[in-house]
């Protein structure tokens, strides 16, 4: 085919380490040059105007009788509420045997209570102008909906009727197993998904965070009874929040909120215990999952990052936003815009409540799996040895705190940060803190990071794939390899 | 030519729905509009909600009109507008958005192409500027070309050819259901004819389509409204106009019997059937009532197909689809479109089982019709998504674009709502009775490959050669 004509220099790469270390070299040379001539901007574009400032949500945080935090950003005129409740403990707290119970739990939380069914509950619903969306994270449970005003309190109707009395139905637990099954299939068809399972099994080995997802075997053991347990333990609204935002008063929706969650009591024993922090050891060393029939390898370097609430936490944001976070970073310039290997290269932060990671993602055409790898460690050690521009540190400085300030504008998006920040322990005010610090960050503090994240050494390799493709290909790297499924 | 609608603030409109008890609150953004001398028109909404603004400049092509022997054409050359010009060579344009604070994107779908960006409101003007500076000329070089043909070579590995289901509900069934290259053809592009686009396409294709008597630029944000005429006269309005080729016919000849098909797939182990019905024009009495009966049957779990395929029979594990799904919403594109319904199924059910179950519930609906109740309740979701389409800036610049580009007007964006309440239970039961008929559709069961043979089944869709 004429793609591989159109790239030479590729072909003869996986013949042996001789050739491999010319690559690299004449890489080296070329991305430094690159690096260095930094066009100015066209004279008559006009410049930025002058900043308005942007504004934090304005939290009303208040505690209902029974414990439940509310945490209240009122946003008159555009018609609809953004409802989002999380509950403490998700994925990493499910029973050791029951490896991501809390997915099965997410899946059927709406499938009935004791006056309703999950039709109904999907149906009034549905008269509300809302979906349910539930989710496990590694630390917590949230379900979301997105409803029009002029129907909130049936929504909220709804959504207490669940969070009190969700009775997870056996026929309906029973469908939702085979239904789950069936999705672990699918799901396993996909690249990105068995990139992110052998991911976090590398990094977190045996600590639960190593869990993304149930299997087969714990969805086929899990009953209707382990389910209510969960939920009885984690369900109690001294262990959750209940955020809304968008157009409503104050004072009316606690009102509402009050009414409706009357009867919903903190039990008297202690909550479940947080779990330890992970001690995480990474060799540089390449994780092969094999996927026959791929026309791309999918590649992820994962190291340990900054966890939420981290000293480092902001400042790391501004040295991924130069390496791979934006459009206009280093690595999507290098491995897109000048060679073409990738439609979406990305890297990014994953932060919990015990650990951070820190990853670079790739899809690649099978030819160019070896020379993504080469540059893909190469920007990450740039970023672990020389410090960054002006313009790429204020480029990437403003592109945080503008970003944020966009995605925080959406309803669901800011209810979602905000209950990300309370089971983080964190107060919303964090939103503002983090946005002065990413501002305040300096070139010394970038490269401090820098060294001390970004070194390619520090990373595991996550190749999917065809697995002779990628060995042929990494062969070459000297890397020990690990198949993991 | 300058319209305005309502004032500086925003307003709610309380209007009594016909048939609900109901009244259905309905919400406005003050809108206004200007037609340059040029022809390019423009549209602001004011929304002070935020320091910030949202862009979207729409082109009046998209991949139903790119030349036949250049599938994917219209995408890749989307791709060259993010390469550079001679004023501002290739990285300024995400050098100045990303450096204001903002994100920038680009789109192409069946009419159109839009070109979005969003950002705090400081980046407005370096943001109008790098627009109407692609507007003026590109920079045509051979070697952008090159790389961006790998670029969008690597999306359609990542999203066709090493992805399971590879979008086939997408590109293979309108390539089944249609018979005209227009509507029929693989709009992500086969790698023959990406491969053998050259630059004096690219050129040819820029200086037929990209011309400001040939878009819509519609802004949303923290601006006054005639500041930002004022600012887009500016840098837009020396830009003089071109000659655009006459929208030519895409109407299809009139499909007279069911088309079944099967496919493999080798990168999954869970089948998927496809289901097309060729939709009524989108101004035709039909349409609205279309776009119901479509949310009728997919919206979320109370949805007909989800209750009964999911639950009920429990012969599917997810239902997802609509008019003019997954490319966008029911009410932007303009031209011959789809019902399309993808279902994943257990691999212990078969396509007949499947099927049989899925007619009984368009029987029920042809036969029965739904209830008043079912009516207003998905018309009530339907105007709550409408309204989440119109929540952020950018995303109500898109729709405030679309809008005036198809009919010359936005009122739509407004108008949809208020369409969607007069909707009765008859006019959807009529429509699903002369559109969801077999004879009117395409079916294409994608199953996976045997296990045991090389077949290389993952091949390009639409009946690439």
């Amino acid at each position: 085919m004429t793609l591989v004509q159109m790239i030479p220099s590729i072909i003869g790469l996986t013949s042996g380490m001789h050739s491999m270390r010319i690559f690299v070299v004449v890489l080296l040379l070329a991305s430094f040059a690159r690096a260095q001539k930094e066009t100015p901007l066209p004279k008559d574009i006009p410049p930025y105007g002058p900043e308005k400032p942007l504004a934090t949500p304005s939290v009303r945080s208040v505690t209902l009788d029974n414990g439940l935090s509310l945490w209240l950003v009122s946003e008159p005129g555009f018609p609809k509420v953004a409802l989002t409740v999380a509950v403490r403990g998700g994925l990493a707290a499910d029973p050791a045997n029951r490896p991501g119970l809390s997915e099965l739990l997410s899946k059927t939380i709406d499938q009935g209570t004791g006056t309703r069914t999950a039709k109904q509950i999907a149906e009034e619903l549905q008269a509300a102008g809302g979906d349910l969306t539930a989710s496990a994270t590694k630390d917590s449970v949230e379900i979301s909906s997105v409803v029009l005003s002029s129907r909130l309190d049936s929504a909220i109707a709804v959504l207490a009727d669940i969070l009190e009395n969700a009775s997870f139905p056996d026929a309906e637990v029973t469908l939702a197993k085979r239904n789950l099954t069936d999705s672990l299939e699918q799901r396993e068809a996909e690249p990105r998904f068995l990139a992110s399972r052998a991911r976090d099994k590398v990094l977190f080995a045996d600590h639960p965070y190593h869990v993304t997802s149930p299997t087969r075997d714990s969805i086929a053991a899990a009953t209707p009874t382990d389910l209510r347990q969960v939920f009885a333990q984690r369900f109690r609204p001294d262990q959750g929040v209940l955020i809304a935002v968008g157009d409503f008063q104050n004072d009316k929706i606690v009102a509402t909120l009050k009414s409706a969650f009357r009867f919903w009591k903190t039990p008297a024993n202690a909550p479940a215990s947080a779990i330890s922090a992970p001690s995480v050891s990474i060799d540089h060393a390449v994780y092969i999952v094999p996927r026959p029939g791929s026309v791309q390898t999918t590649i992820e370097l994962a190291t340990t990052g900054p966890k939420l609430g981290d000293p480092d936490f902001e400042v790391t944001q501004v040295a991924n936003a130069i390496y791979g976070g934006a459009f206009s970073s280093r690595l999507t310039s290098n491995i897109r815009e000048d060679k073409g290997y990738t439609y979406s290269p990305y890297s990014f932060l994953a932060s919990y409540l015990k650990a951070g990671e820190m990853i670079s993602h790739a899809d690649v055409r099978n030819e160019v799996t070896a020379p993504t790898l080469n540059e893909i460690e190469y920007e990450l050690n740039r970023v672990a040895t020389t410090p960054p521009t002006e313009e790429e540190l204020s480029k990437a400085k403003r592109y945080i705190v503008g970003l944020e300030a966009l995605r925080l504008q959406d309803r669901s998006s800011l209810a979602n940060r905000l209950a990300t920040l309370w089971v983080a322990g964190l107060q919303p005010e964090q939103i503002g803190i983090s946005g002065k610090k990413v501002s305040a960050a300096t070139a010394a503090e970038v490269d401090a990071v820098g060294q001390k994240y970004f070194p390619a050494h520090r990373s595991a390799i996550i190749a999917v794939g065809e697995e002779k493709v990628v060995r042929d290909a990494l062969s070459s790297f000297g890397l020990p390899f690990h198949t993991v499924q | 030519m300058k319209f305005t609608v309502g004032k500086f603030c925003f307003f709610l409109l309380l209007v009594a729905a016909l048939s609900y008890p109901a009244p259905a609150q309905q919400w406005k953004a003050p809108t206004s509009m200007k037609k340059l001398s040029n022809g390019l028109i423009v549209v602001v909404s004011e929304d002070h909600s935020a320091p910030t603004f949202g862009l979207c400049i729409s082109y009046g092509i998209g991949f139903r009109l790119e030349p036949e022997g250049r599938t994917g054409f219209a995408h890749l050359f989307e791709h060259m507008m993010f390469e550079g010009t001679p004023n501002a060579p290739k990285g300024v344009l995400d050098r100045v958005i990303e450096g204001g604070g903002g994100n920038n994107n680009g789109d192409t779908r069946y009419d159109h192409t839009e070109y979005i960006e969003t950002a705090p409101i400081s980046a407005l003007d370096p943001v109008l500027w790098i627009e109407a500076d692609r507007l003026k000329t590109l920079d045509f070089s051979m070697k952008n070309l090159e790389n961006q043909r790998n670029v969008v070579e690597e999306e359609v590995r990542v999203n066709v050819l090493n992805s399971p289901y590879g979008l086939f509900y997408a590109i293979d069934l309108p390539g089944k259901a249609f018979d005209t290259y227009p509507n029929a053809h693989n709009f992500y592009g086969d790698f023959h004819d990406l491969d053998a686009a050259k630059i004096e396409d690219v050129k040819k294709f820029y200086e037929q389509y990209y011309a400001p008597n040939n878009a819509v630029l519609a802004i949303v944000g923290d601006v006054q409204t005639d500041e930002v005429f004022t600012k887009v006269d500016k840098y837009f309005s020396a830009i003089p106009p071109r000659n655009v080729p006459p929208r030519p016919k895409v109407e299809e000849p009139t499909q007279s019997a069911e088309r079944r098909s099967v496919e493999t797939d080798k990168l999954t182990k869970v089948p998927a059937l496809a289901i097309g019905y060729r939709m009524p024009p989108r101004h035709s009495p039909d349409a609205v009532a279309a776009a119901v009966a479509g949310e009728l049957l997919h919206n979320g779990q109370a949805s007909r197909l989800y209750q009964m395929l999911v639950k009920e029979k429990q012969v599917a594990l997810s239902v997802d689809g609509g008019v003019n799904w997954p490319l966008g919403t029911p009410f932007e594109f303009n031209g011959p479109a789809l019902m399309t319904s993808f279902i994943v199924y257990p691999t212990s059910v078969t396509e007949d089982q499947l099927l049989a179950a899925f007619d009984a519930n368009i029987r029920d609906l042809i036969d029965k019709g739904p209830s008043q109740q079912d009516v207003d309740r998905v018309v009530t979701k339907m105007r709550s998504d409408w309204y989440g389409n119109l929540e952020n800036p950018i995303d109500r610049a898109s729709a405030l674009s679309h809008a005036t580009l198809f009919d010359g007007s936005f009122d739509l964006v407004y108008q949809i709502p208020e369409d969607l309440a007069k909707v009765t239970p008859a006019q959807v039961r009529a429509f699903a009775a002369k559109y969801l008929v077999a004879t009117n559709r395409t079916v294409i069961n994608r199953v996976p490959a045997p296990k045991d043979k090389d077949q290389d089944t993952a091949k390009q869709p639409g009946g690439a050669q």
